[in-house]
This record gives C-alpha cells, structure tokens and sequence, in this order.
C-alpha cells in the first residue's frame, strides 16, 4: 500500500497537535470546535449589521437635536481603560488554555478567575457609562446616537455577561475535578467565545470612541 | 499545549478520516515531514502578543486626539488599519486560526467576508456620513 505523509496544513485534520487528530467525525474534526467556529461565523454577521446601523446614523445632525451629542458624553480616557482590561483578559484566557494543556490545572484555575474579572470589571465599566449617560439626558430613545449606542454596546456587554458565566462554570468544574487536561477543548471553546467578544470590541471601541463625529 | 511539531501519517489511497469514519493510525516506514508551522505559541509568545496589542491600543487613542489637526478621512482609515491589525492578531495567535483546521478557518472567513460585503454594499449606497466628505 502506498503510503504518503500528510502534514496538518495540508489535509482538513486539525494540524495544531493535540486533541484533533483522533476526531471520529465525518468532517475529521472536533464537532464543538465546528459548532462554535459557525457560531462566531454567524456572529460576525450579527455584530455586522449594529456596527453597519451605527455608521448610518452616526453624525446626522439633525436627529441629534433633541439629548446630548457623543463629543459631549464619551469619555475616551475612560473606555480606553476598560478596552485595555478587555485585552487583558483575552491573554489570561489563553494563558488558562495553555495551563491545562500542559497539565497545570492550579494556573488554569488561577487564569480563568482572572479573565472572569477582568470581563466583571469590564461590565462594571460598562455599567456606569450607561448609568453617567443616563443621567446626563441620554436614553434608548432620545436620539439616533442613544439607539445605536446602547443597542450595540449592550448586546455586546450581554455578550462578555454571558461569556463570565462559561468561564466560571469551566473553573466550577475544574475545582471539581471534572476537567481532565483530556478534555481542555472545553477550555479551548470557552476561549474562542471570549476572544470572539474581544475582537468585536476592537471594532466597536474605534467605531464608537475614535473615529472622530464631526 | 504541544511544543515543537507534530507528525500525522496516512496511507495515499485513504482519506484522512477513513472509510469507517476512524481518525488515521500513523503508519511505521512513513516518510515523516516536519511541518514547523504546526507549532503552538507559548506563553512567552502571547504575552508578546498582548504587548503589541496594548501598544496599538495606545497609538490609536493617541491618533484619535489628531482629530482637526489630520485629514479626517486620513485618520479614519489609519483607525481601521490598526484595528484590523488587532483583529489578526487576536484571531491568529490567540484563537490559533494560524494552526488550526483549515475547515475552522474556511467557516469563520465566510462569514466574515459575507458580513463585510454585505454591509459594505449597504454602507456604501445608504451612508454618506462614514467618510468625510
């Protein structure tokens, strides 16, 4: 029988040297892997269309005529604090990743409480930009930038919410001694949905803070 | 996480899932090839990466303080021209799409270039407000 070697980066088996190799599946990969990876596929589309609203009303004068405009509420050195601990928290969860799949699963522990902070003290953040601008005038429906604002930004916050109560369910089971470092594909999709939030946020912090209004 | 670079065998007239849906044996007197590029990154390398990605971060809010004083539209496309460099980055090295499965990166980029044609094309016909005119 003739034989041939296929390196990862040629075939559709998983080439980055653990658990995909062995993936009994008709696809030869990790079906949770495909399910996530379409998951955030379709989730490039969601985000896709708020960022693509918020541009389209983003400046039109007159529908700010009524409440407070974004160059008098944004407050840039204060987001830029939280977008940094949003970064950060994407390099502990990959640091969480990289400690199960070396066996250490006291610093996946470790890890994974970090980047839940680090997403709580993001939403935090979140939550008293929404609380401040309310205050100041600022609601869902007070002008095109207070819809777009909040919708976009909440369903993204809705999303690092959701994206902490993973990642404490994954340190739950791992402080059960339910996650075997067999099974650190668990920590690797966790991993993927927060990067995901992480990375839409990029764009989201540079649509809404940077890229000047007027 | 596996160091270094791994080896994956079949024979020529298999698929690489098998006819009984099994994941391939390597097989003794396989030509091994070494495949560098299968490689993990290690925690030396993210947190690199991290670096680099708060560094942006820095230059971009500092860019955003150009507002008046730079082209508007200048400044606009060096904002997405650093945020699409994070994205890479984060997408590359920290969601391993650079040594994962192509099938993974096939399906995230459909999406993604579904997405950006999409709402370029509405951008484009329905905005006049992204750009400055």
């Amino acid at each position: 029988m003739a034989q041939a070697v296929v390196t990862a980066g040629s075939s559709e088996l998983a080439p980055d040297g653990h658990a995909d190799h062995s993936h009994d599946t008709n696809t030869g990969v990790s079906n949770p892997k495909l399910a996530i990876w379409l998951f955030l596929s379709s989730e490039a589309l969601f985000f896709g269309a708020f960022i693509s609203t918020y541009f389209l009303y983003r400046g039109r004068d007159a529908q700010f005529l009524k409440g407070p405009t974004p160059d008098k509420l944004l407050n840039i050195p204060f987001t830029s604090v939280t977008s940094f601990v949003l970064l950060m928290s994407s390099l502990t969860m990959v640091l969480a990743l990289a400690a199960i799949q070396r066996g250490d699963h006291r610093r996946l522990r470790i890890w994974l409480l970090a980047t839940a902070l680090f997403g709580a003290t993001f939403i935090g953040g979140q939550l008293y930009e929404f609380t401040e601008f309310y205050r100041q005038g600022l609601h869902l429906g007070t002008n095109m930038f207070g819809t777009t604002f909040f919708v976009l930004t909440g369903l993204h916050g809705a999303h690092v919410t959701v994206g902490i109560v993973w990642l404490l369910l994954v340190w739950s089971r791992s402080m059960q001694g339910r996650l075997p470092s067999e099974k650190s594909e668990a920590v690797e999709i966790a991993g993927l949905y927060w990067h995901f939030v992480d990375i839409v946020w990029i764009f989201i912090f540079t649509a809404i803070y940077l890229i000047p209004t007027h | 996480m596996t160091e270094g670079t791994d080896l994956v065998t079949v024979s020529a007239d298999e698929s690489p899932v098998g006819a009984a849906g099994t994941a391939p044996e390597p097989l003794a007197g396989a030509t091994p090839v070494v495949a560098p590029e299968h490689a993990h990154p290690g925690p030396r390398q993210y947190v690199l990466i991290a670096v680099v990605l708060v560094i942006l971060t820095a230059v971009e809010v500092a860019t955003s303080y150009l507002e008046g004083s730079v082209n508007a539209n200048l400044l606009i496309v060096a904002l997405g021209i650093m945020a699409a460099v994070k994205f890479f980055l984060v997408v590359a090295w920290y969601m391993h799409m650079k040594q994962d499965s192509h099938v993974f990166r096939r399906l995230f980029l459909t999406g993604l270039i579904l997405a950006s044609v999409v709402y370029g094309i509405l951008l484009l016909f329905f905005s006049s407000t992204v750009l400055k005119s």
